[in-house]
Formats: structure tokens, sequence, C-alpha cells
């Protein structure tokens, strides 16, 4: 329990000061959101009324503290592009990533951690060798360029998937998973390329240990010796690898969404860059932070589930 | 300084050793104005002997612009990795070496900052100043000062730890002295290995950058811009977008590689 509060604290601590960061940078910005609304040519005094009711004439603190009260309260303020209202905008583009970030961690682990294993139960042999170039490889492929490969490839020559665009999964799955399969792929290829590196290298430092000679000795089949005691050891490091990685996650997306025109956060968030929609660019970099540090977060408090050995609290 | 004869450590110098070779020498051989020349009538030829890589939708010679690209390329991760190491460095050092309430108070901004993907702040921070070369450089290497902070001070907070450190203590060094002499040169290999690696991340966020727009402006020759300009003539002319792409995996892959032999021959940990 000790543990816990302590984290939470700390979170406290690091959301408000993601929110400082956060308003920070956006105020930098050259340009004027009054001057956003009614356009270039509109008429000194509406422009110097609308300021005035916005509050953007008050101190940066005083501005800063209305924007934190309206995030706690539920009330996000509105976007200058989308004129529409930035919480259920920011809810709804939110699941539409949520399903290819799943999608893309779940394709990177299936692949990885059986990948990694091989590669280090075939320690410098022909095995380890191509699954560490693999992997060497797909880590240095931009994932936009791996987006472009796959639609060369499943849409514009064979057919299978559709290139473009975004289904909401309570109206059709199948469709919904259909459309979000390449942008997934895009970015769990290259996640699987880091995650199989990490296991590989996990794996192969428990394989060397005593406890694992010990358990060969004993008889145990192989594939107990190697999936029971090995990997159950290795799993912490790469789930916490893989846990960190979904800050590169929520990085990619920006590039992948609006490669494919898949409509969620990061596509959203690059909209609001695009057209300098100062509310919605705040609300959205600050979304993507704050679920990033949990996500963290909660790798960190699985990590300790999964290993007895760190006690929590 | 073993494994540099390892096949990896060859591919990858001779990767990144290439690659800059090209970015260096291309202004000699190709006339920088062959890569903006725009031939109406030669417009998305395949790759052919008067175009050994084609040429992409205004007629322009890949190869030539994939070559110009080299340079845009490591110009601006070079500049980049400048700008965060000269952040960086100096913070890490600073909340490594003296620790107690600097260290917590630095830490806590960093453990923040780094809660942004960093190419979403690189992205932002472009966005905010207004897209051009100069700003995608401040971009990026701000965007990655938070890392290289963060393996900095670990470092320096190990080194503090070493024997030679308290006996330079006990002798009397001084702080300033401590850290240029005992300090510096001890995180220098991880330093090394962490600047190889901030390349490849580095020539990755340009063309990401500039592919969406918000990087590298055109007509300047930047591989993310190619790609980006691709994506309509993709079916009908995929060599428009594998050349660019080509050349950026080569990069990356290269200092990819050389980053896991800098690894292995300097950090005694990661053996």
């Amino acid at each position: 329990m000790a543990y816990l509060l302590t984290r939470l604290v700390s979170v406290a601590i690091t959301l408000a000061l993601i929110s400082v960061i956060t308003f920070a940078i956006t105020n930098v910005l050259p340009g004027d959101v009054a001057m956003m609304i009614m356009g270039t040519q509109s008429n000194p005094e509406a422009l110097e009324g609308l300021r005035r009711s916005l509050g953007l004439n008050d101190p940066l603190v005083v501005q800063y503290g209305r924007w934190v009260g309206g995030i706690l309260t539920g009330d996000w303020g509105t976007s200058l592009l989308f004129r529409e209202p930035i919480g259920p905008l920011i809810a709804q583009k939110a699941v539409a990533s949520g399903l290819i970030v799943v999608l893309a961690m779940s394709i990177a682990l299936a692949l990885a951690i059986p990948l990694g294993v091989w590669a280090a139960r075939h320690r410098d042999r022909w095995q380890d060798t191509s699954a560490s170039s693999a992997a060497l490889l797909g880590l240095s492929m931009p994932d936009f360029f791996i987006g472009i490969m796959l639609i060369l490839l499943f849409a514009a020559s064979l057919g299978w998937l559709p290139s473009s665009g975004f289904v909401d999964p309570a109206q059709d799955f199948i469709a919904a998973v259909r459309h979000a399969l390449l942008p997934a792929l895009a970015l769990g290829l290259g996640l699987m390329a880091h995650l199989t590196r990490m296991t590989r290298s996990a794996m192969i430092g428990i394989l060397n240990q005593d406890f694992i000679r010990v358990a060969r000795a004993k008889g145990l089949p192989e594939r107990t010796v190697v999936w029971g005691y090995g990997l159950r050891n290795a799993i912490g490091p790469v789930m916490t690898v893989a846990g960190l990685q979904v800050g590169y996650l929520f990085g990619s997306i920006i590039v992948i969404e609006s490669l494919f025109s898949y409509t969620g956060m990061g596509w959203l968030t690059y909209q609001a860059l695009l057209n300098r929609d100062i509310p919605l660019i705040q609300a959205s970099i600050f979304v993507i932070a704050a679920v990033v540090m949990l996500a963290n977060l909660v790798v960190d408090i699985l990590y300790r589930v999964v290993d007895p050995r760190i006690r929590l609290g | 300084m073993r494994g540099f004869l390892s096949p990896k450590a060859v591919i990858g110098l001779t990767l990144v050793g290439g690659v800059v070779l090209v970015a260096l020498l291309a202004p000699l051989f190709i006339a920088p104005e062959r890569a903006t020349q725009m031939v109406m009538t030669a417009r998305l030829q395949p790759p052919s002997l008067a175009y050994p890589l084609g040429t992409d939708q205004l007629g322009r010679d890949l190869l030539a612009r994939v070559l110009l690209g080299a340079q845009t390329s490591l110009m601006i991760a070079v500049s980049a990795v400048g700008i965060s190491i000269a952040l960086g460095l100096p913070l890490g050092i600073v909340s490594g070496y003296f620790g107690g309430r600097i260290d917590n108070a630095l830490m806590r901004v960093i453990d923040a900052l780094l809660a942004f993907p960093a190419l979403l702040l690189a992205l932002t921070i472009s966005a905010v100043l207004g897209p051009n070369l100069q700003n995608t450089i401040i971009a990026i290497g701000v965007a990655f000062t938070p890392f290289l902070a963060r393996i900095v001070r670990g470092e320096a907070l190990r080194v503090v730890q070493m024997p030679y450190v308290e006996a330079a203590r006990a002798s009397g060094t001084r702080d300033g002295a401590m850290i240029v002499r005992h300090i510096l040169p001890n995180i220098m290999p991880a330093l090394i290995v962490q600047t190889t690696i901030s390349l490849a991340f580095a020539v990755l966020a340009e063309a990401a950058l500039s592919f969406l727009g918000l990087g590298t402006q055109p007509p300047m020759a930047s591989w993310g811009l190619m790609i980006q300009a691709s994506r309509q003539f993709l079916d009908i002319a995929p060599w428009t977008a594998l050349v660019p792409g080509a050349a950026l995996a080569i990069t990356i892959l290269g200092l990819n590689l050389l980053g896991d032999v800098l690894r292995d021959a300097l950090d005694p940990r990661s053996r």
C-alpha cells in the first residue's frame, strides 16, 4: 500500500508538471486565438472585445488556472477547427487509436516473444543471426515507410485490405478491424523488432544462470526449462520495455494515422498542429502525455505482480 | 576496443561511412540544380540509363535528389544531436553530480518531459515555431534533450561513487576540476553510444517531420519529403517511394549497427 501511495503522489506531481509544460509550449505560439476565430481582416475593436471575453488579456498564471480548472471539471473548451466541444471529440478519437495501439502491441508481443526466445536458444547460430538481423532491419525502417510498403502490397497489389479510413467498431466490428489492421501492422512491426532484441538479450542472461542448469540436470523437458523457467524470469524486463514503448507508439500514431487517414488521436493532434488550433493542441498533447505516463504506471505495477520477488510496499 | 572487425562493425562502418562520404562529396559530382531541375517530358520515369533511379512527378532526377537528401538528413541530425548534447550534458551532470534537491527538482521535470513522446514534442515545437530548416533542428534537438539528460545523469551518479572520485575529493579537488577531469571522461563511453543511437533517431525524426510537412520545406531535397510526394503515385511509380525509403533504412541501419558495436565495446555492463 505504501508503495502505491507514493506512486500516486508522484503521478499527481508529474501530471501537474505535464500540464504546465503543455501550457507553456502552446503559449509560445506566435498566433492569437482571437484572430484565429475572427480572421486576420476583422476590426480591431471586435478582436479586443473577443480577447477580453476569452480572458486572453489576463496574466498567464490566471489563464493557466482557468485551463486546468476546466480540465478538472470536464470543460475542455471548444476546438477552433472542428467547432465542437473538445472533451467528446477526444473521447471518440481515443477509441479509434486505442484499437490500433492494442492491436499493434498484441501483434508485436505475439511475434517478438517466440522469435526472441528462439534466437536466444540458438545463440550465435544461424537462427540467432537471421532473427537478430531481421530485428535490426525492422528497427531501421521508418514506420511510415513500412506503412507505405504495406499499402503497396496488401492494398494496391493484392487488394486484401483497405488502405485508408476508419470504421467505428460499435457499428461494424469486422470492418473496423480490417481498417485498423494495416496501420496496426505498420506500428507493430517496428515495435516487434525492438521487443525481439529485448527478449533475446533477457533470455540469454537468464539461460546462463545456475538454476537453469539445475533444471536441465534434473532432466526437466527443454520446453519446461525454456518457457516455464526461462521466460517466466525474462518476461519482466520485456514488459517494462513494452510499457516504455507505449510512448513511442503514441508518437508514431501521429505519422501512421495521417498516412492511413485513420481518424484517431494521432490524426486529430496532427490536424490541430497544422491548423494551430491551440485549445485542441493543448488538450490532445496533455491527454497523450497523461496516457503514456499512466501506461508506465500500470506496467510498473504489473511487473510487481508477475515478479513476486519485488514486493508491493 | 574489441569487436571492431566483426561483420556487424564492418557493415555498420561501411554504411555510415558511405552515407557520410556521399553527403560530403555529392555537391562535387552532382550540380545542386540537377536535384531541382524539372524535366516535364521525363515525369515518373522508371530507372533507366539516363536516370539510374528514375524520376519523380516533376521529372526531377531521383539519384541527384536522394544523394543531396543525404546531406540534408545528416546535417539536420548532427546539428540536432549537437543541441541535445549542449543542453542535456550540463543538465545531466549537474543533476547527477550535485544530487539532492537540485537532482530531485530537475529529474521531476525531465520525467514529465519524457511522458511526451519525442516525436510529438518535436512536431509540436516545430509547429509552434513555424516549420523551416532551422526550427526543425531546434525541435528535434530539444525533443531529445530529456533522454540525453537522463542518461548522463545516471552515468554521473555512478561515477560520483567511484573510489577515484572520493580520492580526488579527499585531496582537495574543486567541483569544476572534478567534473572536467574525472566525471566527463568517465561518462564519455556512454555518451558516445547514446550519441550514435540519437543520430539514428534524429534521422528518423527529420524524415517523419518532413513527411508530415512540419520539417524541411520544398524544394529542398529531403527523404521524408520525397516519400510524402510519392504517396499519390504509389501504384504507378513505386520507385519514388522505394528510393528514399531505402536510403533512410540504410542510414539508420548503419547507425544502429555502429551503436550496437560501440555499446558492446565501450559499455562493460552490457557484455
